[in-house]
């Protein structure tokens, strides 16, 4: 049982770097991002074309590849995302644009062939007897930091506080001289960062391919769902939910059936508790 | 999201088609034209196309079929049914094709055969290996006998050659006991998962674990972990739609303690073991051809292929050339086009090909047996390095360990 617990810890974290940045940008900006899983394939696809085309080393890359793709999280909020915000449906539809030209974008440039992204351990550790390759500990340790780190950002600092208080009330915020705009970009900034590095990280164990960004848009929609739309330790609990429970799912009954989980528990929450687990308000 | 973009690609891939074949159209009459349904998007697909072409231009520089040029349509299928019925249409109701050269996924296959049926349009497979797909050519003659089955031999052939493999390597030869199945979840390797089950264990192998999982899964760590707890000593693995990349790379990774090998279609691209790393050092996969010579034509095809694109033909490229072939040598001996002519003449057919010869059951379906089309199992080795390991006969080389089992 230990299994469960070690690769569902991994799973976990993978999930909560995805949900936490498509949450926060939600609770802020009020933007339901649906190019969230784009900024993911995108992290990976330059971390690919950092080190496999241009041969730059790993360490370096990935910290770079997670630079660009927050850049161009940036600018699309900047350019596409702020001229439509007086209307939600207009963002929800630009941002499904941008998701679906940035896959197209990949196909063209790069064709449907799986890529790879070296690893950044090679070695296979044991812990307790399970069998776990390093880079799935990485992805595990880094995602625990980077949650650690952006939750004291928020609580610590004036800038978090400046997040918070335009989460609240943005009007009342921008009164009180917090310039919402800059947040907006910075917010998002850090939403498609954290979406860029999951990618980087997962891709030495998983694959590089166009299509890479749906199933975990998907997922992050889920686990939103389910913890709570602007939530970020309602996303937390609910990405422990899912990874665990697809982790026991494919355990105990087959791995057939795990991609199920996700849309079970968003079925359930949205009949019992349909504002989440932790929602503050109804999501729309 | 993909349904959104495909037609696209289809369209781009289909105007490309065209140019590249409305190039010599000398010819008074019009041009024969053969219709590729395929996935576009993959190296099956391409190949399919690539070797179809090849076929065509040695027809065409020999002065071509019955005096008429022969002309190539492509149209995108994708791996979804939808797109499939789509391609069909397409290509039989507005390109008005002679004859359909294609396929891949079964499921897709499989929805196409009504289409076919009704646009009364020779089929002729290369991808889909699916028994049902050519079932109803005896259920229903009639309707069916527009579908033929040139490449693969079908799944339930496949799994009876692997579990020649598990019985004859595995047993009769390394002694082991005990092997876990798993497959990814789609039609052919249900078709394919209980014929292998029952034959190993009627062979003597004890099958501790027989597992599905969903194309789209992307972590493997469970059901490593499962099948190593069920004691089994090597990994049958049947898969094609699912990533063989990521399965490789995490059964590598995690330094699984059990051997994998099997059905599994994308680790037969020539450049897949760069692809991951060189990760798929000793795996073995069972594979329709290789550059050997199993017959007169194997070797100068696949040069000629290499020389042509850049890359070794996968197996729907060495179906598709075949196909070509035979499609155009029925017609000639029918003399005529006229599809009931035409598959009097398919189901005689005799022909040498890339892999074996080929000839046709009573099914429409490809035969299999010595000289025929078979299955060869091929490790992948030290350096990228492909070395046939079963059957005996045909062995190049000693089948190794995974590295990390080796001391």
């Amino acid at each position: 049982m230990l299994q469960i617990l070690i690769y569902g810890a991994v799973s976990s974290a993978i999930y909560a770097m995805l949900a936490v940045g498509f949450t926060l940008i939600f609770g802020v900006a009020r933007i339901l991002n649906l190019a969230h899983g784009s900024f993911y394939a995108l992290g990976a696809y330059a971390a690919y074309v950092l080190t496999s085309l241009l041969g730059v080393p790993l360490f370096i890359a990935a910290p770079l590849a997670v630079l660009i793709v927050a850049g161009f999280g940036v600018m699309m909020e900047r350019f596409l995302v702020r001229p439509l915000r007086s209307s939600q449906l207009a963002v929800l539809m630009i941002t499904l644009a941008v998701s679906l030209a940035v896959e197209q974008a990949l196909f063209i440039t790069f064709g449907s062939e799986y890529r790879n992204v070296p690893s950044f351990v090679a070695d296979k550790l044991s812990i307790g007897g399970v069998d776990i390759s390093g880079q799935r500990l990485l992805a595990l340790v880094a995602g625990v930091l980077v949650l650690l780190g952006l939750w004291l950002f928020i609580q610590r600092t004036r800038l978090g506080a400046a997040i918070l208080a335009v989460s609240q009330d943005p009007e009342a915020a921008q009164y009180m001289g917090i310039p919402t705009n800059r947040i907006f970009s910075i917010v998002m900034a850090i939403s498609a960062g954290t979406a860029a590095l999951a990618g980087v990280l997962v891709s030495p164990f998983l694959t590089v391919q166009p299509t890479m960004g749906l199933l975990p848009m998907v997922k992050a929609f889920a686990i939103v769902i389910v913890g709570g739309l602007g939530s970020i330790p309602g996303s937390i609990i609910a990405s422990l939910i899912l990874g665990y429970s697809e982790t026991i799912v494919a355990y105990l009954i087959s791995s057939s059936w795990t991609e199920l989980v996700s849309l079970v528990a968003v079925v359930i929450t949205l009949m019992i508790r349909p504002s989440g687990l932790l929602g503050r308000r109804a999501a729309f | 999201m993909d349904s959104f973009l495909r037609p696209l690609a289809a369209a781009s891939m289909i105007v490309a088609g065209a140019l590249a074949s409305t190039a010599p159209a000398s010819a008074q009459q019009a041009p024969i034209k053969i219709g590729i349904p395929t996935s576009v998007q993959l190296q099956v697909g391409r190949d399919t196309q690539n070797a179809a072409k090849l076929a065509i231009e040695e027809i065409n520089a020999k002065g071509g079929l019955l005096g008429r040029k022969l002309e190539m349509v492509v149209a995108d299928e994708t791996e979804n049914p939808e797109q499939g019925i789509a391609a069909i249409k397409k290509l039989t109701a507005d390109d008005k094709v002679n004859v359909l050269i294609g396929g891949y996924t079964s499921g897709v296959t499989l929805a196409q055969l009504p289409h076919i049926s009704n646009a009364k349009t020779i089929y002729i497979g290369v991808g889909a290996a699916s028994p049902a797909i050519t079932a109803k050519v005896k259920s229903d003659y009639d309707n069916y006998k527009y579908i033929f089955r040139a490449f693969p031999i079908n799944a339930a052939h496949q799994a009876r050659a692997l579990v020649d493999f598990i019985n004859g390597k595995l047993k009769g030869e390394m002694g082991l006991k005990k092997i876990a199945i798993v497959g990814e979840n789609a039609k052919w390797v249900q078709d394919l998962v209980p014929i292998l089950k029952k034959g190993a264990t009627d062979g003597g192998t004890d099958v501790t674990l027989a597992e599905f999982f969903d194309t789209s899964t992307s972590d493997f760590s469970p059901l490593f972990a499962k099948v190593k707890n069920s004691g089994a000593q090597y990994l049958i693995v049947v898969l094609s739609h699912a990533s063989s990349d990521i399965f490789v790379k995490q059964w590598h990774d995690a330094q699984v303690p059990i051997p994998i090998g099997g059905i599994d279609v994308k680790s037969q691209d020539a450049d897949f073991f760069t692809r991951v790393s060189g990760k798929a050092n000793a795996e073995t996969v069972g594979m329709f051809a290789i550059r050997a010579p199993l017959t007169p034509k194997t070797i100068p095809f696949w040069d000629e292929f290499v020389k042509r694109f850049g890359t070794a033909p996968v197996y729907t490229g060495i179906g598709a050339y075949d196909s070509v072939y035979v499609y155009a040598d029925a017609v000639k001996r029918a003399n005529s086009v006229e599809p009931d002519a035409v598959i009097k003449e398919l189901e005689k057919t005799d022909h040498v090909g890339i892999a074996g010869k080929l000839v046709f059951d009573e099914l429409h379906d490809v035969k299999t047996g010595p000289g025929l089309q078979n299955l060869l199992f091929v490790q992948w080795q030290k350096d990228g390095a492909r070395v046939v390991v079963w059957p005996k006969e045909a062995a190049t080389g000693p089948m190794i360990a995974p590295p990390w089992m080796s001391n």
